[in-house]
């Protein structure tokens, strides 16, 4: 029996499920780029709101929508070591109360010391932030609350005040009051704003297992062949085979600290009639490891991938050379295996 | 076919990411009683829940603060 060898360079027996697991990422990702061009801004302007007050910020219709919420997002502006607790509210059409969401918001800064060395600090917490979906279309009105307002550090709260042109020139009934305390808060009002807290996880979750994935292909297939020898050569009979299927031949080797440069491996494969079928001498791809610039061992890896026409019994047989220095040899042949890219496998028929 | 395993884990958690981000999935639903997937956003919570009849009634902790949390060394009231 003589058998026809031919060598090609082949995609066919790269996995699928690589396409698909970075297609999601991919997927997850578009999202997220996409979700930042959703959502109109409605309302976006600067508030000031007293101690104990309620202010109707903005008259909305509500509309059950299949894409993204209605966004209500505020933040506070306060001085210094002021705390307020303040509220985004939803009314009816009626003026009633439907919702409510609270924010307990600070700013303080200080000094600290610490070794002889020092420097201030500076924190705060002001966002405030509610997403809001309809089940059927209602009328809604945003208003803004301030529950309590004080100074952290004990004394009198104080009003952050702000002038306008009108103040500067002098027009006396524009001038903030100074006997009740207000916040000033930038309120943002957009619609169909897509939540990307989700999208998050979402990216690194199907990362992971797109890396998982990429690790895994080059391992798939049934392992027929596995043999460790304390030896330089070898050899395994297996039934594994077939025109869809690529195998995978692995050789790994460790050797001494003796050596040489280069070494080299001969594959041989023998038919079901023990005929030889395919001989190749494969250089090996050493790595030397080193220990405080001592040679320790060195490794050698080879790899070798072939479609076999017809699923049967082969025998496969491996010689390293130089023999001498070499501790271990071990032989590993996939069957069915995949691949990360295109791989030039012998085709014997 | 671990690879295959991956890939499909991959897939049905993209799809699951992008229809709660896409859908909102956490956000505040009008006049629905029970507020099951709503999640806070910015340290906002709400401050009350519906009433069997449809009414807002707030939690009663709402007015009873314990302070504020605030950074740093040595700070607060």
């Amino acid at each position: 029996m003589s058998a026809n060898i031919n060598i090609k360079k082949t995609n066919r027996f790269i996995d699928p499920a690589l396409y698909i697991a970075f297609g999601a990422t991919g997927f997850v990702f578009l999202g997220l780029i996409a979700s930042a061009f959703f959502g109109k801004v409605l309302f976006s302007r600067n508030v000031r709101v007293a101690e104990q007050e309620v202010v109707k910020i903005e008259a909305l219709k509500l509309e059950p929508q299949l894409v993204g919420a209605l966004r209500i997002d505020a933040k506070a502006s306060i001085p210094n070591n002021h705390g307020v607790v303040y509220e985004i509210q939803l009314l009816d059409k009626q003026g009633k109360l439907i919702a409510s969401a609270t924010k307990n918001a600070w700013r303080e800064s200080g000094i600290w010391y610490e070794d002889g060395e020092s420097g201030t600090w500076n924190e705060d917490d002001l966002d405030a932030g509610l997403d809001v979906r309809a089940k059927k279309g209602e009328e809604v009105t945003v208003a803004i609350s301030v529950l309590e307002y004080e100074n952290l550090s004990g004394g009198k709260a104080r009003s952050l005040t702000t002038f306008s042109v009108d103040d500067v020139i002098g027009n006396q009934a524009n001038k903030p009051k100074a006997t009740t305390n207000s916040v000033n808060f930038d309120v943002k009002i957009t619609n169909g704003v897509v939540d990307g807290r989700h999208l998050w996880p979402g990216l690194f979750g199907t990362s992971a297992l797109a890396i998982m994935t990429f690790i895994a292909a080059p391992r798939s297939g049934k392992k027929v062949i596995s043999k460790t020898i304390n030896d330089s050569d070898p050899s395994e009979r297996a039934t594994l085979g077939g025109a869809d299927k690529l195998v995978r031949v692995r050789i790994n080797v460790t050797s001494d600290e003796t050596s040489p440069r280069s070494m080299q491996a001969r594959l041989v494969i023998n038919d079901s009639y023990g005929e030889q079928v395919y001989s190749k001498t494969i250089p090996l791809n050493l790595t030397f490891h080193r220990e405080e610039g001592k040679l320790e061992k060195v490794t050698g890896f080879a790899q070798q991938f072939f479609i076999l026409e017809t699923q049967d019994s082969y025998g496969f047989h491996v010689e390293v050379t130089p023999d001498a220095p070499v501790d271990e040899t071990t032989l590993t042949v996939l069957d069915g295996s995949h691949t990360r890219i295109p791989v030039e496998a012998v085709h014997i028929s | 076919m671990l690879t295959k395993v991956f890939a499909g884990i991959a897939v049905l958690m993209a799809l699951w990411s992008v229809t709660d981000a896409y859908t909102q999935k956490s956000a505040f639903v009008l006049r629905e009683e029970k507020q099951a997937n709503f999640s806070p956003r910015r340290g906002t919570s709400l401050s009350g829940s519906y009433g069997s009849n449809g009414t807002w009634i707030f939690v009663p902790t709402r007015s009873t603060y314990s302070g504020f949390q605030g950074g740093g060394p040595g700070s607060g009231k």
